[in-house]
């Protein structure tokens, strides 16, 4: 048997505006990523691959599961549209789906099993069709008939539809509350209601009361309270008198001193009230915050050679630059417009002034072939706001901020697109699928080549703007 | 780049093999389909061993030009090289991605018997 995992963006976005920088597949229930548990239960369903079909992104998935060597089960990748039905999506799949039984999970839901049951010998007895469903999903077999076939009653089974944060809350605290887990959970287990992760820094003060389920690399420091009910993730630190009671903490979170949690989600600064799905933004870094795990001798690198390229550029344009302006000004032939933009390089928003420069005579001509209506922003790039090439900075609105925080985070704002450097790129379709190419495959040197093809590129342009 | 072309079910197969980047683009997009111009073509990228922004773009072109014609371009049997490509860069939102060639030709054939 194989299993096909199908999920839509529609049914997932909810998510997002809790945890945006964690793909719905790898939201961790008592901190095991939700895809994680439908592996499992393909593997207790005797499934000897799995395949995930998304209408959305599918990188982190794949990312953290890879080929399923850690489960022994191979998983693939699939792409669909959202407008799909499920016979295309079958169509779509038919080799993957072709001459074995097909399990059928369809929808962003839970599904409760237990890892005592012996799912293998009941699916394979089940007839084809649905064998459970709920309002936004279902469990059906495809495929190749078994010759003895039972009825469907009493299948030890369930499905929950994971469509509001407090579902989410309410599973894993449910999960957490269970004796003797029907999941295999992370962490070592010695006594019931407890699992500790590695590399685990309990202080001697601090007060654990059970159930509690706490991840790898945690500090929980002098006279802390932690449970009863709480999930903590990986990378977290609990500070001095604080309290995470009924609560679930997610990775690479701090809580401060002196803070309690009770009947939160705490993910980064962000505190959720699962009950009303209310979030709060904390600013202060001493209350709650994330911590950076993310390496920043790479983005160093890149800061200093894009910094010094752009300093290179500002002397060749300088003289150009204080000649030909002046004058296109006064020709009216220099127009500037200044806008809110955002930036993944500092991450904030910036005001800039950005020139258009009307091609309409040869100085101006000259002026546009040099790119001369970039020579501001290059000083951006020495005080790192900016960078050398990437994306062409997005327009924000105050209505737009929050979305663009989390949707453009892989945009690095900069004075050159690399869409400027390629012919083929006719609307800002293409422009973000050339950006996206580059910010994925792009390195520091590679930039420096790439800012010259679109300095190139942009002689012949016929506008100013990307 | 080889590129090599065949007909299943009355659709127009193309198969490429080797690289597709800003050298080999071209070639693709000059690359002129025995069959009628609105008639929708399937691509198999499974020999695909390397793509690129350039080819990329070869491909969005193609497909630009078919629909504006009133065919469409599927793709077919993408390995995990090309399939990251597509993922990277959210194209896969723009075509129907079959992983396998009969099945994309019956469709395609489907569609254009539906115009």
């Amino acid at each position: 048997m194989k299993t096909l995992i199908i999920i839509r963006e529609q049914d997932y976005e909810w998510l997002h505006h809790f945890f945006p920088d964690i793909h719905p597949l790898l939201v961790p229930i008592c901190n095991k990523p939700f895809a994680e548990f439908l592996i499992d239960f393909s593997i207790l369903a005797g499934s000897e691959a799995l395949r995930f079909v998304m209408d959305g992104p599918l990188s982190d998935v794949e990312r953290y599961c890879d080929n399923g060597n850690r489960w022994g089960i191979p998983v693939s990748y699939a792409s669909i549209q959202s407008t799909d039905d499920l016979q295309t999506v079958i169509e779509k799949n038919q080799r993957f789906c072709s001459a074995e039984r097909v399990l059928i999970i369809n929808g962003f839901i839970f599904i409760h099993y237990d890892k005592q049951h012996n799912y293998k010998t009941l699916l394979a007895s089940l007839p084809d069709g649905e064998i459970l469903s709920c309002d936004s999903g279902s469990l059906s077999l495809r495929g190749s008939r078994s010759e003895t076939q039972k009825v469907l009653e009493n299948i030890p089974l369930s499905l929950i539809r994971l469509d509001v944060i407090d579902v989410y809350y309410r599973l894993c605290m449910e999960i957490l509350n269970a004796a003797s887990s029907p999941y295999v959970l992370p962490g070592y287990s010695n006594e019931a209601y407890c699992h500790i992760g590695r590399n685990v820094v309990i202080s001697k003060r601090a007060e654990i009361r059970k159930p509690v389920i706490i991840g790898n690399n945690v500090q929980i420091l002098a006279d802390s309270i932690i449970g009863p009910n709480a999930v903590i993730d990986s990378n977290v630190i609990i500070d001095r008198e604080s309290a995470v009671i009924d609560s679930i903490v997610l990775a690479n979170t701090y809580i401060g001193e002196h803070l309690e949690v009770q009947n939160k989600i705490a993910s980064g600064n962000i505190l959720i009230e699962p009950e009303s799905g209310i979030s709060i933004a904390m600013d202060d870094p001493h209350l709650l915050t994330g911590i950076n795990t993310s390496g920043s001798s790479k983005s160093l690198f890149q800061s200093i050679v894009h910094g010094l390229a752009a300093l290179l550029l500002i002397l060749l344009q300088l003289i150009p630059f204080l000649i030909l302006w002046p004058i296109l000004t006064l020709q009216g032939k220099w127009k500037k417009s200044t806008n809110s933009y955002y930036t993944a390089v500092s991450e904030k928003y910036l005001i800039l002034t950005t020139t258009a420069i009307e091609r309409t005579g040869p100085l101006s001509t000259l002026a546009a072939a040099l790119s001369l209506d970039r020579f501001t922003l290059l000083f951006r790039v020495l005080i790192g706001q900016l960078a050398i090439i990437g994306s062409w900075p997005h327009v924000v609105t105050p209505s737009k901020i929050t979305e663009h925080s989390s949707t453009e985070s892989c945009c690095r704002a900069a004075v050159f697109s690399y869409a400027e450097t390629e012919e083929w790129p006719v609307n800002i379709g293409d422009t973000a699928i050339v950006e996206r190419y580059y910010a994925a495959h792009g390195n520091p040197m590679k930039d420096i080549a790439l800012t010259l093809k679109a300095l190139f590129n942009r002689i012949h342009e016929t506008n100013t703007h990307p | 780049m080889i590129i090599s072309e065949n007909t299943f079910n009355n659709i127009t197969v193309i198969a490429l093999q080797g690289t597709l980047d800003a050298r080999n683009a071209p070639q693709l997009k000059q690359f002129n389909s025995a069959g009628a111009a609105a008639n929708s073509i399937v691509i198999n990228l499974s020999e695909v061993d390397f793509l690129d922004s350039s080819g990329l773009g070869a491909i969005v072109s193609i497909t630009r030009l078919k629909r504006s014609q009133g065919g469409d371009v599927i793709l077919a049997c993408m390995n995990d090289k090309v399939r990251n490509v597509f993922e990277i860069t959210h194209v896969y939102k723009l075509f129907d991605i079959y992983d396998d060639v009969e099945a994309a030709t019956l469709n395609a054939e489907k569609k254009q018997t539906s115009l």
